[in-house]
């Protein structure tokens, strides 16, 4: 890989948690992240970003990792500096070996051998049964302007949906207050809308404030709600050259007593 | 005893400036020895009372100082030995950098105190500005002295060229996060490798290509902690394990404009940094190593 930079800015995006589970698949990496069983953060690199990717495809590559060190290792020449990156693994229980070299200066080289352990199994939040009740796409700077804009203080956040105006109204409950932000589908961050019926979802908003590092890098966001309440959310971001990464939020919803 | 000094020059004022302001990052007092040829500051472990020092900076008056003068404690003894605590002078210079002259004098208040006055152009007007800070000193005793002596440095058993040290810095912070302790390894050939290692992970920064000046060896290595490399002779390898935190602090001199700055090894003993300025100015920071 030509430059660690993009890679590293995602893993921090999703550096809530000590470990993460690595998993190499043929057409792309994947790290995921989950906090209390709530709320699980993935991040893809498909295999297009790399100039070389190679994956045995006759065993899974899969195993854990300390997120923290590998995004420090990563950025090992500062974040000044685009650093080519390679990336190897052998086997289970052996070590994540990393080079990194700096594109502008040549006599330096760093390597690293990041332990991993075996992996977890990866929880498994979405229900293929649960139907899709509504779907958003929605501007990325814009959806984390409205949620930089939230009051802090507030533990919950509810989302109403509807195919009528206004067709989507997030609303806020602090200790004395209530708020209430109305975004119609004509808005200029809404690029596309679908709801069939009304629905009212409510959410910690620490856990939605998590995806915020992530909105701050991407440009794009896809918000999907299933029929058992759960969120996600996909964001999609945009490199200089063209190539994508993505990363992914599974939230799952607060249940009324 | 007097002492009293004035600079006008641009470059050298910026110079002192960060000069003071890299050593209070490094330790909150100082001291500052004054004698006919030269400024010395010489910052000393805190916790360890008298030790050898842990940096040594010299500044040739002729090429700071316009006027100087100064006569020590009599004519036996011609210096004078301040103890300041480093961040007041280091706050006091900052507007330094866009002043147009500072006098610094040793005067007799109510304790005794360096006083700087420093003339900067005020942003809005014609006329000038004059701020005065006195800055309270301690005159250390004639018994105390010896406790300031140059080190004796123990003959390096290589000197090698270092990398430019902003570079070194956001590897080694990088590293920090990860470890507290770095070793440090410098063979005969010009490669500097930088190598943590923890539970987690073991992550080396290899340098290569750079200048040897000096190397004593051959090295003798005695334990099997150095791990045998392939390829490497281990009699021209030498490698020092210090503490990153200070390792980084000292790296922090990179604000000083520098020359050229040489990194000496005692084989697992001490690690010295040296830097030095097209002002002549030489700063050196000693790093004592650590040993299981």
């Amino acid at each position: 890989m030509d430059s660690g930079k993009t890679l590293c800015s995602l893993l921090k995006a999703i550096q809530f948690q000590e470990c993460a589970v690595f998993c190499a698949l043929p057409e792309g990496l994947k790290l995921t992240v989950d906090e209390g069983k709530c709320v699980q953060a993935s991040a893809y690199i498909p295999s297009d970003n790399f100039t070389e990717y190679h994956v045995r495809d006759d065993v899974d590559v899969i195993f854990k990792i300390s997120i923290a060190v590998l995004s420090e290792c990563l950025n090992i020449f500062g974040s000044a500096e685009e650093s080519s990156l390679k990336m190897y693994y052998r086997n289970e229980g052996s070590p994540l070996l990393l080079v990194l070299q700096p594109q502008s200066v040549h006599n330096v080289m760093t390597d690293c051998e990041i332990s991993t352990q075996t992996a977890d199994s990866v929880l498994e939040l979405r229900d293929e049964d649960a139907a899709e009740v509504a779907k958003l796409v929605l501007k990325a700077p814009a959806f984390l302007g409205l949620l930089a804009d939230l009051e802090r203080s507030c533990d919950i956040i509810e989302i109403h949906l509807s195919p009528e105006h206004p067709n989507v109204s997030i609303v806020t409950y602090g200790m004395q207050d209530r708020s209430c932000i109305d975004v119609p589908k004509s808005s200029d961050m809404v690029q596309s809308f679908s709801c069939e019926e009304p629905v009212t979802l409510k959410y910690q908003l620490h856990h939605i404030r998590l995806i915020m590092k992530a909105l701050a890098l991407s440009t794009k966001v896809v918000l999907r709600c299933s029929a058992n309440g759960l969120l996600l959310l996909q964001l999609k971001l945009e490199k200089e050259d063209q190539r994508q990464m993505f990363s992914e939020f599974y939230i799952v919803p607060l249940l009324d007593d | 005893m007097k002492f009293r000094c004035v600079m006008i020059d641009a470059g050298p004022m910026r110079e002192f400036s960060n000069i003071v302001a890299t050593i209070s990052k490094l330790s909150k007092e100082c001291v500052l020895r004054v004698t006919a040829e030269q400024l010395y500051f010489i910052v000393c472990d805190e916790n360890n009372g008298p030790t050898p020092p842990v940096l040594w900076c010299e500044i040739p008056q002729a090429l700071f100082f316009s006027e100087y003068q100064m006569v020590g404690l009599d004519d036996e003894h011609k210096d004078i030995y301040l103890e300041v605590i480093s961040v007041n002078l280091a706050k006091s210079l900052v507007t330094l950098k866009s002043a147009k002259s500072l006098k610094m004098k040793l005067t007799k208040k109510q304790c005794p105190c360096i006083t700087l006055e420093i003339e900067s152009p005020s942003a809005t007007s014609q006329q000038m500005r004059h701020v005065t800070h006195d800055i309270p000193v301690i005159v250390i005793p004639r018994m105390r002295w010896s406790e300031f002596n140059e080190p004796k440095i123990p003959y390096p058993d290589i000197s090698i060229e270092l990398p430019p040290l902003k570079q070194l810095r956001t590897t080694i912070d990088r590293m920090r996060a990860m470890a507290s302790e770095v070793v440090i390894r410098a063979s005969a050939e010009g490669r500097l490798t930088l190598q943590i290692r923890t539970d987690m992970a073991k992550v080396s920064t290899r340098f290569k290509g750079l200048t040897v000046e000096a190397f004593g060896g051959p090295i003798e290595h005695s334990d099997s902690e150095t791990e045998t490399q392939i390829n490497e002779d281990m009699s021209r390898i030498c490698t020092c394990r210090v503490d990153a935190k200070k390792f980084s602090l000292f790296l922090s001199a990179d604000q000083i404009a520098h020359n050229r700055t040489v990194c000496s090894v005692v084989h697992k003993k001490l690690v010295i940094l040296c830097l030095q300025t097209q002002e002549n100015v030489k700063i050196q920071c000693f790093i004592s190593g650590i040993v299981y």
